[in-house]
């Protein structure tokens, strides 16, 4: 049983190394980073409390927030899925993406007190 | 269908009606005095003279020296004068035997006084003068003049005078329009509350208006067109105020007083008790005096009660008896129909003269009487009745001989009747009291004593049940009962016996509680709200670097994966486009720090359209170039292939 999941996930890492392209990779990276700052962030509030709980919903939701954004972004420029988003080019994706995120930020911001 | 609601609203205003008015204010005796007091004082003029002369003669009475008055009238005269000439006159008038001269100029300067081009007040002292000079003037033309002046001279006094004037004229003369604004004025009064009604002008103008009305009415001998509430509500008016501010003022009061008390339509009457409306065994005769406004006894008034009604019982005691008259009062023996002691409404009606007004008077008469305890009995009762009562009889004024004891087995009860010591009618008065007063701690512990349905009162102390109204203080408590009403001549105050209370806890420090009531209270501290309790510093600052820590990992793997600036091309749309973001970015921080949400908006939107545009451009020029690539690629694809 922990053979197959072994095998399946080494298999997985190797695809991904070999077959995705570095600008795709930069992404993951940052998405990767995204997460950790939000896990970290969670963790805090799980082990000290939610005294300021405006500044942890601030933080926390600008985590999730900027990872789904990330994500978007991820989708829209892989060469791959060129077909669903005929109208959108990979400089288009970027600009919407640093819209939202001024959108985001400005919100966070905002409530983070 | 609309008969029977006409005729309900014809019943309405008939009952509405029923209540009359009656004055509220006339001059009394004193006032009356205080009035000649004023109008007595010495003059210095012609004008004050004439006010203070005929003031008084108006309130019947002269000043102190007639003689010197004439020869200052005679002085003062000024003959060229229409003003000095009507002063003199009509005060030399008052005065028996007081002639002015005249010279034969006189009567040319007074007629020439009376025509539209004088004022009201003019020709109304033109023709006054030529009047009481026994001058002749022609009363048509002075209408005519009147009635021209009235049109121009629209306001209250000017009207006023120019009634007083149509009372020197002829009776032959054409009066009938000026008899109408009489009606006309009293439409200006201004009713205040349906109680006074008077000119904005003021007291003066409305006692003048009231004089002048009545004394044209007289002289024309038509009846005035006010109606009766209208009469009173003047009388009020006019009557309410008891000290005056000028001679002039004085003056016109005086003749309006002088006016109602004797004219031939209203004579206003006032009906009033003399002393307190108090009748008794005592004193059984309820006295009235009935006069005008003047305070002088009506001579042919006849008095009659038309009704005497009992206000807590309704019941009609007394209907239609009259009243005798002795050395000017009026006098009835109520006592006579036997009343039970309590209040009664009088309404009283003053007949024999057509033209009194306000004649139906309501009274309130209060019956007192005196009151007796009889049949007081005080008892030691057991709770559990397995002893006998011990009741003894107690007789008013005398205290009972030995002191009851009462411990918390037992109950302490009083019995007594309260009578009427006349009648023997049982009565319950408003203060029935049963009062303990503890001699040694001034404690005092007072009940009320409550009749039952035969009306005997009844009084129990339940010793156990009510110690903390005597803050278990055992001890002799003297007895005494309270007995008072507004109808009783003879309030009790009777100190009925002593009573010895045992109670089983005592409780040592209820004099300093009753201490403790007033003193100040202990302090209460306001308690601010405590903040929440924030984790120490030190965990806060390594959770703060761990957060951080993820970004030195994110550089980390991008130097591993080789990304890199090296395609960065130093457009100046590039460049403004990272510097714009720089400064968004920055500014999110400055907004964190310094701004509210608009200062930021509009910062936001200043720079987001800088780094829209130069970011559009950039990005442009980037798909451009890739663009670009990929077609030279394609075409180089293409074209291998083709080969």
């Amino acid at each position: 049983m922990s053979n197959s999941v072994i095998s399946v996930i080494s298999r997985f890492l190797e695809e991904y190394t070999t077959k995705t392209s570095n600008k795709l990779k930069v992404v993951d990276a940052y998405l990767f980073y995204i997460l950790l700052t939000g896990a970290l962030q969670f963790l805090y509030c799980l082990l000290v409390g939610t005294f300021p709980f405006n500044s942890f919903l601030a933080g926390f939701i600008s985590c999730v927030g900027a990872f789904i954004l990330g994500v978007c972004l991820r989708i829209q420029i892989n060469p791959d899925n060129k077909g669903d988003f005929l109208t959108i080019s990979q400089e288009r994706a970027f600009a919407d993406f640093l819209l939202a995120h001024t959108v985001l930020h400005l919100v966070v911001i905002n409530f983070i007190g | 269908m609309a008969q029977p609601r006409v005729f309900c609203l014809v019943l309405l205003t008939v009952a509405l009606g029923a209540q009359a008015l009656t004055p509220s204010h006339h001059l009394s005796l004193s006032d009356v005095d205080r009035l000649k007091g004023l109008l007595s004082q010495p003059f210095t003029d012609l004008a004050s003279a004439y006010y203070s002369i005929v003031g008084l003669s108006k309130l019947g009475a002269s000043v102190a020296d007639e003689n010197d008055a004439c020869q200052f009238l005679k002085a003062q005269l000024d003959p060229m004068s229409v003003d000095s000439l009507f002063f003199a006159a009509e005060a030399s008038q008052a005065i028996a035997d007081c002639e002015v001269s005249i010279f034969n100029e006189t009567r040319d300067i007074l007629l020439a006084a009376v025509s539209e081009d004088s004022t009201v007040t003019q020709i109304f002292r033109a023709v006054s003068a030529l009047s009481s000079l026994g001058l002749p003037l022609a009363s048509q033309e002075v209408v005519a003049a009147l009635v021209a002046r009235i049109a121009k001279e629209d306001n209250v006094l000017a009207i006023t005078t120019a009634l007083q004037t149509a009372t020197r004229l002829s009776q032959q003369a054409e009066l009938g329009g000026i008899l109408e604004e009489i009606e006309d004025l009293a439409a200006r009064l201004d009713d205040l509350g349906g109680v006074y009604l008077q000119f904005e002008e003021g007291l003066e103008a409305t006692a003048l208006f009231v004089t002048a009305a009545y004394t044209l009415s007289d002289h024309a001998d038509t009846e005035p067109p006010l109606k009766e509430d209208q009469v009173i509500q003047l009388v009020n008016s006019v009557f309410s105020k008891k000290s005056w501010d000028s001679r002039s003022e004085a003056f016109s009061v005086a003749c309006a007083a002088a006016a109602l008390s004797s004219n031939r339509f209203h004579v206003p009457v006032i009906v009033s008790t003399q002393g307190p409306a108090t009748v008794s065994h005592s004193q059984p005769i309820l006295h009235l005096l009935v006069t005008d406004i003047l305070s002088n006894p009506l001579a042919s008034a006849n008095l009659l009660v038309e009704s005497a009604q009992a206000v807590a019982s309704k019941s009609v005691v007394l209907s239609q008896a009259p009243f005798s008259l002795r050395n000017g009062i009026f006098e009835l023996n109520f006592m006579a129909s036997q009343p039970a002691s309590g209040y009664y409404q009088f309404t009283v009606a003053v007949t024999g003269d057509s033209r009194l007004v306000a004649n139906q008077v309501e009274l309130k008469v209060k019956v007192s009487t005196e009151v007796a305890v009889t049949n007081m009995d005080l008892s030691v009762v057991d709770k559990d009745q397995s002893i006998g009562t011990k009741t003894s009889r107690v007789d008013y004024p005398f205290k009972a001989k030995g002191s009851f004891t009462a411990d918390s087995h037992q109950n302490f009860a009083m019995n007594f009747q309260l009578v009427d010591a006349n009648t023997g009618v049982e009565l319950t008065p408003h203060q029935t009291f049963v009062r303990f007063h503890n001699q040694k701690t001034g404690q005092e512990v007072v009940f009320v004593a409550e009749p039952d349905s035969k009306n005997l009162y009844k009084f129990e102390l339940d010793t156990a049940e009510r110690k903390s109204e005597f803050d278990s203080m055992s001890g002799t408590y003297v007895l005494h009962l309270i007995v008072g009403d507004a109808t009783l001549e003879n309030p009790i105050l009777w100190n009925v016996a002593d009573v010895v209370l045992k109670f089983l806890d005592e409780e040592a420090p209820a004099a300093i509680q009753s201490k403790t009531l007033y003193m100040p209270k202990p302090d209460i501290q306001h308690l601010f709200r405590e903040p929440e309790k924030k984790p120490p510093t030190v965990v806060s600052n390594t959770f703060t670097a761990l957060v951080l820590s993820p970004f030195l990992l994110l550089l980390i793997l991008w130097f591993k994966l080789g990304a890199n600036i090296s395609n960065f091309s130093l457009s100046p749309s590039s460049v403004l486009f990272h510097v714009g973001h720089a400064c968004m970015l920055g500014l999110m921080y400055v907004y964190w720090t310094h701004l509210n949400m608009f200062q930021t908006l509009k910062y936001l939107a200043i720079i987001g359209s800088l780094t829209f545009l130069a970011g559009n451009r950039m990005l442009a020029q980037k798909a451009v170039k890739r663009y670009g690539q990929s077609s030279t690629l394609t075409f180089f694809t293409r074209s291998t292939c083709e080969n």
